[in-house]
């Protein structure tokens, strides 16, 4: 506790850092001229009319979610489960298992994205959306692990025995005591999953073709090509779409159940 | 080729009817037997400057006069090679129609064989022979303008004058504020010729090229590509540049006082090609030629290439009016002695391994 | 009954018999299926349950597979196509390119320092958010942490060269006091400076449910035993966080080891990482034998530094153990 002063200072310095370039970017979208600068050289709503003007944009965005969509739905059920089965079984190769569960990490993000492209190639499965989610979940699969296996170890051990010995059968235990009591944790990992997946661009650049390109990918294509003010008008309305996101979430379930432990 | 229309017989009889104008002026009999218009084609294309000017020279009045749409795919150019040469091996239809390449990167395609073959496009006899690549079978690549890798710079940096040498690349004064293409690119000869050795020395012996880059590294030089040098310009983080003319010509446009110029141990010039994979559906196919030949047209190219300030090749181009007699826009012979061109071929033959040497100069 | 207790409270709200008996019936089906498991697979479900994982992220073996592969032909430029035989002379070329020292190295060292300067500033940030007492500043540090996530790299990236340029924010504050301008960006610091700020998120969300873990009356029987500050903070508060710590260590360890965007684009081109060499031999040069081999190398580099980390800390140490 009487750590606190220093460590809200220092807590507080980070969120200006964490914040900055979001904030720089949010206000030279607003210029009234034609480059990227900051303070803005006027103010200007310009952008943002060119922005929702754009099908394109509108339709990446689109994309993206039902990526972002896919790759959840994949990641909540394979990951939960995992977590459950490392946290509550003892494995003879843990550290194996473990480290390969790691390889969505370890293997440079190229690499993965060429296997992927090849693989889904292969298979006949490029030119369409939904196989981008499955790259991304296959790719942050381990947040989703992690953040399950928090609230994994949060749980007694004692309460599941308690439903057992009240006449429980397995399922049951499992569907009416673990799950619950590990729901932050799938919470918290579903929302890290859903946002990486609205936010790859370089696995997402090699599996997605003219027609089925994402937002992140159009971001990455045109801010190497030349960095227009309605980039950042994109940015930032993707900005206000997110805060809207957290805050919604947080009235309806409060942020904090990501720090509850049981 | 299973195209009717473009059978060799009546290439030759095209090929005599050149009077008949540009572009898609083909004969009734021909369109008649057009195969079935797809609904869009998708070219690729760099961004910025290069895409708004194809847009406005070639894919809209294309898509005016056949009902095509045309869709710009903004991948860079290394990027969508993997893609194409993985569906190509798998026997899948490749992501685009046209490649709009350089041609030392098309020339890697052309060599592993994944490029159409494009010899019957009608427009090709009219054109400047520098369209068609030296030194591979058949024409799997259409050239269509060259560009020159120039010296630019920042006037205020020069009060005494314009620089006439690239050896001010190594005045001390320039420390950190030089910048070049981050794979070397458009360099070595210039780098072989004001390092001492000869230009046909390349590829064989290279050491004056090397040790002339290793001069360079001292000088703690930005690394990047296109976009990235009008950027630096634009922000006052450098003084000089090797870069495309059309870069330093673009950064000019947004209201950046930048020159550029061809120094006296002369510049490295390249050209741009497109080209279309293989795999395509034959009629998808017979409408992506179409929309090169039509990239080939006088009409296509004095629009397109006036928005990039670039030398084309097809006959009777008129040059945008600040560019006149600029050593960047090769016009005449005589242009053309102060340019250092190199074979595609000897560049695609060769592009791996400088490039390891120039970033085993640079990254350590 | 317990179970019953243990469920959410929203639920309660249901149309009460039919509903429960209807649920009831589905969970009997269940138990009826799961009781036929017969008890001597009892070891099967624990592999059942990691099942779909090991799938998923089975679909990067295949890609592993063709990179072993591809690492062990050469490529031929006079066709663009890798050879038939195979050799080691990719990986032996690699070993003597002073570009792959250089570049293998400034990953390493970066690994290294990102991965210390993120736990030592994301620690008290979850410390904060964790033990504060208003509920609005929680809420704020929250948000803070959530909304990054939302900016990619590339946008973020794009900002700091805005601030940090020569005629960015920094160097017109320092020009109203008649310093500068100074070259800030295209320099191994700010690649190092992009990181940290990038994986800092990712460094609060492993360590912050550790720290919800761990109750804060044991931190004030420490202060009341007469530790003090800094004791109760190294004797007790980091022990017990550890498993968050060695978290957080290896999701920014790994992901800045293979980061490929921040090298790119504050970077200026001199600072690559591995993962630029990869990128570049894949895209560059086509050398799909070379990159291969390098793509091969990094892999096992960042399974390596990730076994050193669960093995210096435990099999355990994520939490991870089996209980049985």
């Amino acid at each position: 506790m009487r750590q606190l002063p220093l460590a809200g200072g220092v807590a507080l310095a980070l969120l200006l850092l964490l914040a900055a370039p979001s904030l720089v970017v949010a206000g030279a979208s607003l210029t009234a001229g034609g480059i990227v600068q900051f303070p803005p050289e006027g103010l200007s709503l310009r952008w943002y009319g060119r922005v929702l003007e754009a099908r394109e944009v509108r339709d990446a965005f689109l994309r993206s979610l039902e990526v972002a969509t896919v790759c959840t739905a994949l990641a909540v059920p394979s990951g939960t489960l995992a977590a459950i089965a490392l946290a509550r079984w003892r494995f003879r190769a843990a550290l194996a298992i473990q480290l390969y569960l790691l390889l969505p990490f370890t293997v440079p993000l190229i690499g993965s994205g060429i296997g992927l492209m090849l693989l889904f190639g292969e298979l006949g499965l490029l030119g369409r959306v939904w196989p981008v989610g499955i790259a991304c979940c296959v790719i942050n699969l381990p947040f989703m692990i992690w953040a399950v296996a928090a609230s994994v170890n949060a749980l007694d051990p004692e309460l599941e025995r308690a439903a057992a010995s009240c006449g429980a059968g397995p399922v049951q235990t499992f569907l009416l005591v673990t799950l619950p009591a590990v729901a932050p944790g799938i919470l918290a990992g579903a929302l890290v999953m859903f946002v990486l997946a609205l936010n790859e661009f370089l696995v997402s650049l090699l599996l997605v073709d003219a027609r089925t390109v994402t937002l992140p990918v159009q971001i990455y294509t045109q801010i190497r090509a030349v960095i227009t003010p309605d980039l950042a008008a994109v940015s930032t309305v993707y900005v206000l779409v997110a805060a809207a996101a957290v805050l919604l979430l947080d009235r309806l379930v409060g942020l904090e159940i990501f720090l509850r432990s049981r | 080729m299973s195209e009717p229309s473009f059978s060799t017989s009546r290439r030759r009889l095209l090929g005599g009817a050149t009077a008949l104008g540009a572009g898609l002026a083909m004969p009734a009999i021909l369109r008649a037997q057009e195969p079935a218009k797809p609904a869009e084609l998708i070219v690729r294309a760099w961004g910025g400057v290069w895409v708004d000017s194809l847009k406005k020279g070639v894919s809209d009045p294309f898509t005016a006069k056949t009902g095509i749409a045309i869709r710009h795919d903004l991948t860079e150019d290394n990027e969508i090679k993997p893609r194409i040469w993985a569906a190509v091996a798998q026997g899948r239809t490749p992501p685009i129609h046209v490649n709009w390449d350089t041609t030392a990167n098309a020339t890697s395609s052309a060599l592993r064989g994944v490029c159409e073959d494009l010899s019957d496009l009608p427009n090709l006899a009219k054109v400047l022979p520098l369209a068609k690549p030296i030194g591979l079978t058949g024409v799997p690549i259409v050239n269509l303008y060259s560009y020159v890798y120039v010296l630019a710079n920042r006037p205020e940096a020069f009060p005494g004058g314009p620089p006439t040498s690239w050896n001010v690349l190594l005045e001390p004064r320039f420390k950190g504020r030089i910048a070049l293409y981050n794979d070397g690119i458009g360099f070595h000869p210039v780098a072989q010729v004001v390092g001492g050795g000869k230009v046909s020395d390349i590829p064989g012996n290279m050491e004056a090229c090397w040790a002339f880059i290793r001069k360079l590294k001292e000088q703690k030089p930005l690394l990047g590509e296109d976009p990235d040098f009008t950027n630096w310009f634009q922000k006052g983080e450098i003084d000089v540049a090797c870069t495309i003319s059309s870069n330093a010509r673009e950064a000019k446009a947004k209201g950046v006082n930048v020159a550029w110029t061809v120094p006296k141990e002369g510049a490295k010039v390249d050209t741009d090609g497109m080209w279309i994979p293989k795999g395509l559906p034959a009629n998808e196919l017979y409408w992506a030629k179409r929309y090169i030949d039509f990239a080939l047209s006088t009409e296509a190219q004095q629009v397109w290439l006036d928005g990039l300030g670039l030398p084309g090749v097809a006959p009777g181009l008129k040059p945008p009016a600040d560019l006149v007699g600029d050593p960047s826009y090769p016009t005449s012979e005589k242009d053309y002695e102060r340019l250092i061109l190199i074979a595609p071929k000897i560049q695609a033959e060769h592009t791996a391994e400088w490039f390891a040497r120039f970033k085993e100069i640079m990254q350590s | 009954m317990a179970i019953r207790g243990g469920r959410p409270a929203a639920r309660a709200g249901r149309p009460p018999a039919t509903a429960y008996r209807l649920s009831w019936r589905i969970l009997d089906a269940l138990e009826a299926v799961a009781a036929r498991w017969p008890a001597r697979a009892e070891g099967a479900v624990k592999w059942l349950l990691l099942a779909p994982a090991l799938a998923v992220v089975g679909l990067l073996v295949f890609g592993l597979v063709v990179m072993a592969d591809a690492s062990l032909r050469v490529m031929d430029f006079r066709t663009y196509q890798l050879g038939e035989d195979y050799s080691t002379a990719n990986y032996v070329r690699l070993f003597g390119w002073g570009a792959f020292h250089a570049t293998l190295w400034r990953s390493l060292v970066a690994t290294l320092l990102v991965t210390l300067f993120c736990l030592l500033l994301a620690f008290p940030y979850a410390y904060a958010l964790t033990r504060t007492a208003s509920a609005r500043l929680r809420r704020v540090l929250l948000v803070g942490l959530f909304l990054p996530f939302f900016v990619g790299q590339v946008v973020r990236a794009y900002g700091w060269l805005v601030i940090l340029g020569q005629q960015g924010l920094v160097n017109q504050a320092l020009g109203l006091v008649g310093l500068g301008p100074y070259r800030l960006l295209f320099s191994y610091p700010t690649v190092l400076f992009g990181l940290v700020q990038y994986m800092l998120p990712f460094a609060v969300l492993m360590l912050a449910p550790a720290l919800a873990a761990i109750p804060e009356e044991i931190e004030r029987a420490a202060a009341s035993c007469g530790a003090s500050r800094g004791r109760t903070l190294l004797r007790v508060v980091l022990p017990m966080a550890r498993p968050g710590l060695i978290a957080a260590a290896l999701v920014v360890a790994t992901l800045t080891l293979t980061d490929f965007a921040m090298p790119a684009i504050l970077g200026g081109g001199t600072n690559d990482f591995l993962a630029n060499l990869v990128h570049d031999q894949f895209f560059r040069t086509s050398n799909a034998g070379l990159g291969s081999a390098i793509a091969l190398v990094l892999t096992l580099l960042g399974t390596t530094v990730a076994g050193l980390l669960l093995a210096a800390a435990g099999v355990g140490a994520l939490g991870l153990r089996g209980a049985r």
